[in-house]
């Protein structure tokens, strides 16, 4: 189960992909090289197959060539993967790769690791994430991610920071669809009272929160302070629908980031995950969490 | 799977948060999750589950074709029988096609309540079952060996005068005989008004390799598991009308024209059925 692409273990950092859909690349080349390997198969074997090399199945499989559906229904039946389900999900992932995301109109303010968070999160079926500091962003308001941006990017030109809310608007709104992924949040007590911008900043961001906990498909549970729970810093955990297609941790540092999808990582905050939710607040407990919090500014 | 073993030892921060959750025993649901395809298990629990598999290979096979019975008695239950309420013991950890997405699917009004015990359990089926707007999905965070507790619970959410029906699917085998598995089921249909419905299933003796793959398993650590007889199943439905064709071995009951079926028959050790409280 060992996903092992050299260019991103635990510990690498992400140098500047190309912008556009690498991950689905990678995510879809992994898969095939893991059915190649437990079918028996060599390269060589499975590029004889699509009338091709073994160099062309090694581009497939590190995620650095494009795919052609035929050569992948070819593939799966060679490696006698013949479950429909995981086949047409494997397809959904063929069209996804080949079809440039409206991330790419962001490539100004979007390179690396911030890049392969937001396409990842595209493909995402269930985004868990523990933010002990800040309200996640995709939930904030664009005044709240003002006034973040502000403090975090102390340089940023006027034009930059309202072009990267530009994206942070287009992320939400991604969110909002019928067919959008969920969303499942542990925040913390301190990350709902800090004040990045005003008190009147603040209070409007709790009331969105509050108006969001409506949705059924974005859960909030808070971690208030009295647990005396704590994780270190902001963990994203993505899910991916396709069977096969391992779960990634993304974590943010001050030097850019850390990208993990090895099982060893996945299963250490997978579990981190699990215990925060249990050890968090109910969601239906959280307006009423929130609203007192409120009334306190 | 020796490679996806943890590679860290935990910090001691790490120890204090991960505080109460064992991941050194295997656990039902996540086991379950494994055999489905889920990704919410642990190192543990694919070992226990690959070890079953050694020693009972149709285990696989029975896996989905519990789903899939599942799958056709909601189906039964919405269309056929008009039924729109579901007490659902032994929630598990999400996969494809849960009750309620079953049901509401059928009728998007279906009120669903989950029972289940394990915080784990409950966390993620908080967070990723939800309800249609125009009916409910809630939970009540019970034991099965308390039946007056659940019906309290799901008396909070379901209308006790209209007809529900209670789905006990690969869940009474945690209840020991010297428990009384039998009056359990008696107390939670007694407080259901007439027309309600029980459908359940469970795992049997008929194979001597699962038998003996459950033994292996219950000294794992893990919560024992119990099989009862074709016989004893059938008695759970006491007093019910059985609806057609009886509490039989899952694959036979009004499987779909047409659709594949999950693995041989032979392999298939599960009984279930349906009945109606009159």
């Amino acid at each position: 189960m060992d996903t092992g692409h050299p260019a991103h273990g635990p510990g690498d950092e992400m140098g500047s992909p190309q912008a556009g859909p690498t991950v689905v690349r990678m995510l879809l080349g992994d898969r095939l090289r893991q059915l190649r390997e437990a079918s028996g198969m060599t390269r060589a074997d499975a590029g004889w197959a699509i009338r091709g090399s073994h160099s062309k199945i090694s581009r497939m499989e590190t995620g650095r060539s494009s795919f052609k559906r035929r050569d992948v229904a070819d593939l799966l039946t060679l490696y006698g993967m013949r479950d429909e389900t995981e086949r047409h999900g494997l397809f959904m992932l063929v069209e996804r790769a080949n079809t440039p995301g409206w991330l790419q109109e962001y490539g100004d303010v979007l390179s690396g690791p911030a890049a392969i968070r937001l396409e990842l999160e595209q493909c995402a079926s269930v985004i868990r994430c523990y933010e002990p500091q800040f309200v996640p962003d995709l939930l904030q308001t664009t005044d709240y991610a003002r006034a973040l941006m502000g403090r975090h990017c102390p340089g940023a030109q006027p034009a930059e920071i309202e072009r990267r809310l530009g994206l942070l608007t287009k992320r939400q709104e991604a969110l909002c669809r019928p067919e959008a992924c969920r969303l499942w949040a542990v925040v913390d007590e301190a990350a709902l009272r800090r004040q990045p911008g005003s008190a009147a900043t603040l209070r409007r961001q709790l009331g969105k929160l509050i108006e969001i906990t409506e949705l059924p498909h974005i859960k909030i549970q808070v971690m208030p302070f009295t647990t005396g729970v704590a994780a270190g810093g902001a963990i994203t955990f993505l899910r991916f629908a396709e069977p096969g297609v391992p779960d990634v941790v993304y974590l943010d540092q001050f030097t850019g980031a850390l990208y993990l999808d090895k099982p060893a990582d996945v299963q250490h905050y997978g579990q981190v995950m699990d215990r925060l939710c249990t050890r968090a607040e109910l969601p239906a407990v959280t307006p009423a969490f929130l609203d007192r919090l409120s009334k306190e500014i | 799977m020796s490679d996806d073993q943890s590679a860290y030892s935990w910090t001691e921060a790490e120890k204090d948060l991960m505080e109460g959750i064992d991941t050194t025993v295997p656990h039902s649901a996540r086991i379950w999750n494994y055999w489905l395809g889920g990704k919410d298990n642990y190192p543990v629990d694919r070992a226990a589950g690959d070890q079953f598999l050694k020693a009972y290979p149709g285990m696989a096979a029975e896996a989905r074709a519990n789903r899939q019975f599942l799958a056709r008695a909601i189906k039964y239950l919405v269309t056929e029988a008009g039924v729109g309420q579901f007490l659902d013991i032994g929630t598990g950890l999400p996969t494809a096609d849960n009750t309620h997405e079953i049901a509401q699917r059928l009728d998007p009004a279906c009120r669903i309540v989950y029972v289940d015990n394990d915080p784990l359990v409950l966390a993620h089926a908080r967070a990723l079952l939800t309800s249609t707007p125009e009916g409910v999905t809630d939970y009540v965070d019970a034991d099965l060996h308390d039946p007056d507790k659940i019906l309290d619970g799901a008396a909070k959410i379901l209308d006790f005068s209209a007809p529900i029906a209670l789905i006990l699917s690969g869940i009474m085998g945690h209840i020991a005989d010297d428990e009384g598995p039998h009056a359990i089921v008696s107390r939670l249909m007694d407080r259901l008004p007439a027309g309600s419905y029980l459908m359940l299933q469970d795992g049997t003796t008929v194979s001597q390799a699962n038998a003996d793959a459950l033994e292996d398993y219950n000294e794992s650590g893990a919560i024992p598991y119990n099989l009862r007889t074709p016989e004893e199943i059938a008695r759970y439905f006491d007093g019910l009308d059985v609806v057609e064709p009886g509490v039989v071995p899952i694959q036979t009951w009004r499987p779909d024209p047409g659709a594949e079926p999950a693995g041989p028959l032979v392999d298939v050790n599960t009984f279930g059925g349906i009945g109606r409280k009159n």
